[in-house]
């Protein structure tokens, strides 16, 4: 048993909401002590957001230098066809992770925070245990920070080992699977299904729901769905997979018309994720429950004084920035600041391709709550940066209140769109109206020029369509 | 004449035609005269449309060579097809092109072709391919004729060898040495295209420093950056002319710190300098336009000049020359004239330059806080440390938030740094809106994106402290 420590705040993980919550506290002159059983960083940067955007990068490199390598490419670049050899990205990428979490360490240090490597579990509403190799570390905390994040659904019939993988395993592939299989045509499944696709894989997506990305409008999955085509990933919608063939090489797969055998090398299960809590002992706490994530209010206090959640372990939507932003905010409350959930749009973004990005409410969700509304779209069509960039495909969406023209959510789907969406997040938190987007002075020539376009069309006219 | 047009444009470019098509959607008789053959001006035809056709087509090369081996990619050599590359360009530049013919037709603006000069107020003298002559009533008129290259004593562009950016834009094949007068926008652009397929790039700039105007911090750094990418700069140089008269080029300079006088051969040579308002020709003096000390028409901040229904906007007058600051002033106009209040805000017009990093800016310098002796404190943060930017291997630059000392409103960005031009929006609707670095930096921004960079350099100019450095 080590000695006994003690501290204003205690932090129970160090992934995105996590470590910049002991980050800022730390910055703010709290007494700081960060558990972290893995490698700083979490999900996110360790097997998430991060490396998946690195394999995406590679495998649109890989796909352009494939397109240069073609006799007709329109460009009048051209190579011979393109090598790849996956370990050595994988190994890139790895290097970039590397770099990553240790500069969260690093900020971590600097910041004044102390770092306890080990599993932790709750005593009471006041201690930690955490196993660590030196032995058990006990830690008394005044404020206590739930940042364990998540973990993949598993399928029952389809338990994770040998072929069948998760997000985690296919981000750290030798070769590209000859087949892969990607079940769930939910975000994850489709960034890392069209990322093997454009590395050479034969990719099927298989999805319980009628359409691929459910969560988003079909105006927005639709431009996905046709580059999937294109780069011929087959896509099974309104079809449930139901679990392996006998000799372990297929999947079997059935829709209301027909079941199927898919044979796979690989077989992804990306069906979602959910709060992770294994050995945290969350039964010593009388903290209250919302199904399977942890309630909290908008402080993002549990019911348990003393006691915070934040990030993946609160429930949907789980995102790195919205856990930050939760982070965040927890350590100014604890320095005594008064601080509350007030943020008006949490961007959420797709790297597919092309990409989508949506903040606020579409326009059925607006209808829905009951408000006339007044939507319109620019395609990238019309856009001259587009065209040099051969990314016409796509558009920008403003859907905004038909009586005061306020801005309620702002949606894209292009070729980089998701840069363009901390400036739908600031218009939506600035309270902008169409006329304001319309009035800014987007500089040309630039993707975001459709963004005032498509405001002066819901106005009545735009100036390029 | 029989018919009077509420309004006529003198020039199709994007000041013009933008104008044209809104007077038109607010119920103006309109017409555009335009001698080029073509709508959409020298930033569709020559400018920014077709460069960034090319610096598209180019980066490619330039990942290939400078990135792909990391990421475990081999491509083998690369090969360029000059001519396919310029195909692609034209297409690109013909289809924006068409695009407005298109929308002419679509708003009912009447689209004259030939060149078009004022020959008395309330009429335009339109001067046709073949010679002939009509004249257009007009209730007002509208000068949106744009810039023309500066030329430069002792250099003779015959576009061939010695270019401008409209010859640079189709050269037929790579030069091997290419020598750039002027490290301004256009000449670092070009000369990035020209580096990336092969040429060996020297810029001569006269000042002491590359892209004049800008913050002082981003022209080091962004000078740095394309040095390493193997550009040259010969900076405080003073070109005396440029020899045509053997099979080299001999691009004569002097440097100004110490007189003493030197050479480059070159087998191109872009002249890039500077662009001048394009007025010759117009009638402005027969008919009273005044113009400013640099030959620019004078106007009055809303685009009127001093002469009652003639008109300005866009490169003609004051004011940076950019296609969408000419655009926005084409929208004010046609809605003062329809009857609306017309204004542009002057304050918030970002500029971009498409290298590799992009540079993007807007709002003031550092320079200029200090100049005008406000006091302001600077948040910065290194895309080094930006979890987007290290997967797309694009690290390279900074972001640079300056803010009022005492209310925090953010009064200048600047970028230098991957999709710069993209990002730097954020920070335009921030500051219409007189936002305080503090708003940006509580505005929930997408992870893993390189916009993050943004908001961390307004943790550090509204906090002091950003998280991720």
């Amino acid at each position: 048993m080590l000695k006994p420590m003690s501290c204003k705040l205690l932090v129970i993980g160090a992934g995105p909401g996590g470590y910049v919550c002991a980050i800022r506290a730390g910055q703010l002159g709290i007494d700081t002590v960060v558990v972290e059983a893995l490698r700083p960083g979490g999900t996110c940067l360790n097997i998430g957001c991060i490396p998946s955007k690195a394999l995406i990068h590679a495998a649109e490199a890989f796909e352009a230098a494939k397109a240069a390598a073609e006799a007709n490419n329109p460009l009048g670049i051209s190579a011979s066809a393109p090598v790849l050899n996956l370990a050595k990205t994988v190994e890139w990428k790895d290097g970039i992770v590397a770099r990553l979490t240790g500069g969260v360490a690093g900020l971590m240090k600097k910041a004044g925070v102390k770092y306890v490597s080990g599993t932790a579990r709750f005593e009471n509403g006041e201690t930690v245990i955490v196993a660590t190799d030196m032995g058990e570390q006990e830690i008394h905390a005044e404020n206590i920070v739930i940042a364990t994040g998540s973990v993949p659904v598993e399928i029952p019939s389809l338990p994770f080992g040998d072929r069948i993988i998760s997000s985690k395993e296919a981000l750290k592939l030798s070769e590209p699977p000859e087949k892969l299989v990607v079940v769930g045509g939910g975000y994850i499944g489709l960034e890392l299904g069209t990322a093997y696709a454009k590395l050479g894989s034969q990719v099927t997506v298989v999805e319980a729901a009628p359409r691929i990305l459910p969560l988003y409008d079909a105006e927005l999955s639709a431009p996905v769905a046709r580059r999937l085509a294109k780069l011929g990933v087959e896509v099974l919608t309104s079809t449930k997979a139901l679990g392996l063939s006998p000799d372990g090489a297929s999947l079997r797969v059935e829709s209301e018309e027909t079941a199927r055998s898919l044979p796979a090398d690989k077989i992804l299960v990306a069906v979602g994720r959910k709060p992770h809590f294994e050995g945290l002992g969350l039964e010593e706490l009388a903290i209250d429950m919302e199904g399977r994530h942890i309630r909290v209010d908008d402080r993002c206090r549990t019911a348990m004084r003393g006691i915070y959640a934040i990030g993946d372990a609160t429930g949907e939507p789980m995102l790195a920035h919205r856990a930050m932003a939760q982070g965040e905010m927890v350590a100014e409350i604890v320095a005594g600041h008064k601080r509350a959930w007030d943020k008006q749009a949490i961007p959420a973004v797709c790297f597919t391709d092309p990409e989508i990005v949506s903040v606020g409410l579409g326009p059925e969700e607006a209808k829905a709550s009951g408000r006339e509304v007044k939507t319109a779209f620019f395609p990238f069509a019309a856009n001259g940066r587009a065209m040099t960039l051969q990314s016409e495909e796509g558009f920008v969406r403003v859907v905004a209140r038909a009586d005061n023209h306020l801005i309620l959510g702002i949606q894209a789907v292009g070729a980089g769109v998701s840069e363009l969406a901390s400036g739908f997040g600031l218009a939506l938190e600035m309270g902008a109206r169409l006329e304001d987007l319309a009035a800014t002075i987007h500089a040309h020539p630039t993707m975001g020029e459709a963004v005032p376009e498509a405001a002066l069309r819901a106005l009545g006219k735009a100036l390029h369509i | 004449m029989s018919e009077t047009y509420d309004v006529v444009f003198i020039g199709g470019g994007p000041g013009g035609y933008v104008g044209a098509i809104k007077a038109a959607q607010l119920g103006l008789k309109v017409a555009c005269v335009e001698g080029r053959g073509a709508l959409g001006g020298t930033c569709l035809n020559v400018g920014c449309i077709p460069s960034k056709a090319l610096l598209h087509a180019s980066h490619l090369a330039h990942e290939a060579e400078t990135n792909f081996a990391a990421m475990g990619l081999n491509a083998g050599p690369l090969s360029v097809d000059v001519a396919k590359m310029l195909g692609f360009k034209e297409s690109v530049i013909k289809s924006n092109t068409q695009g407005i013919e298109f929308l002419f037709k679509k708003n009912k603006v009447a689209y004259v072709k030939g060149w078009g000069s004022i020959a008395a107020p309330g009429s335009v003298k339109v001067k046709g391919e073949d010679g002939s002559e009509t004249t257009l009533a007009a209730k007002n008129i509208v000068i949106a004729t744009g810039s023309e290259s500066t030329p430069l004593k002792g250099v003779t562009v015959d576009e061939k060898r010695v270019v401008t950016s409209t010859g640079a834009l189709e050269l037929p094949a790579v030069p091997k040495r290419l020598v750039v007068i002027g490290a301004g926008v256009i000449g670092l652009e070009l000369g990035s295209v020209w580096k990336r397929l092969g040429s060996e790039v020297t810029v001569v700039e006269f000042l002491d420093h590359v892209t004049p105007g800008m913050d002082g911090e981003i022209q080091k750094q962004f000078q740095r950056s394309l040095e390493k990418q193997g550009i040259k700069f010969i900076l405080g140089a003073a070109v005396s002319g440029v020899d045509a008269s053997g099979a080299d080029l001999k691009v004569n300079y002097t440097l100004r710190k110490d007189s003493s006088t030197a050479s480059l051969d070159a087998d191109v040579v872009l002249l890039a300098v500077g662009r001048r308002p394009y007025v010759s020709g117009l009638g402005l003096e027969a008919v009273g336009v005044a113009l400013d000390e640099r030959g620019r028409v004078k106007t009055d901040g809303h685009g009127r000049t001093n002469v009652p229904g003639i008109w300005a906007i866009g490169d003609v007058i004051a004011g940076p020359m950019l296609a969408h600051k000419a655009e926005e002033e084409g929208v004010s106009v046609a809605e003062t004239l329809a009857g609306q209040k017309g204004h542009v805000n002057y304050d918030v017009i970002p500029g971009v330059i498409y290298t590799d990093p992009e540079v993007a800016t807007v709002g003031k310098t550092e320079e200029q806080l200090k100049q005008e002796g406000r006091a302001y404190k600077v948040g910065k943060f290194a895309y080094v440390a930006n979890g987007r930017a290290k997967a797309i291997l694009a690290t390279e630059g900074f972001v640079k938030v300056l803010a009022d000392a005492t209310t925090d409103r953010i009064l200048g960005v600047h970028i230098l740094g991957p999709q710069a031009g993209e990002t730097i929006h954020e920070y335009c609707v921030a500051m219409e809106f007189g936002a305080a670095a503090e708003d940006v930096a509580r505005t929930c921004h997408a992870h893993p994106t390189l916009s993050e960079a943004l908001r961390e350099a307004a943790m550090a100019a509204a906090f002091g402290k950003p998280i991720h450095s």
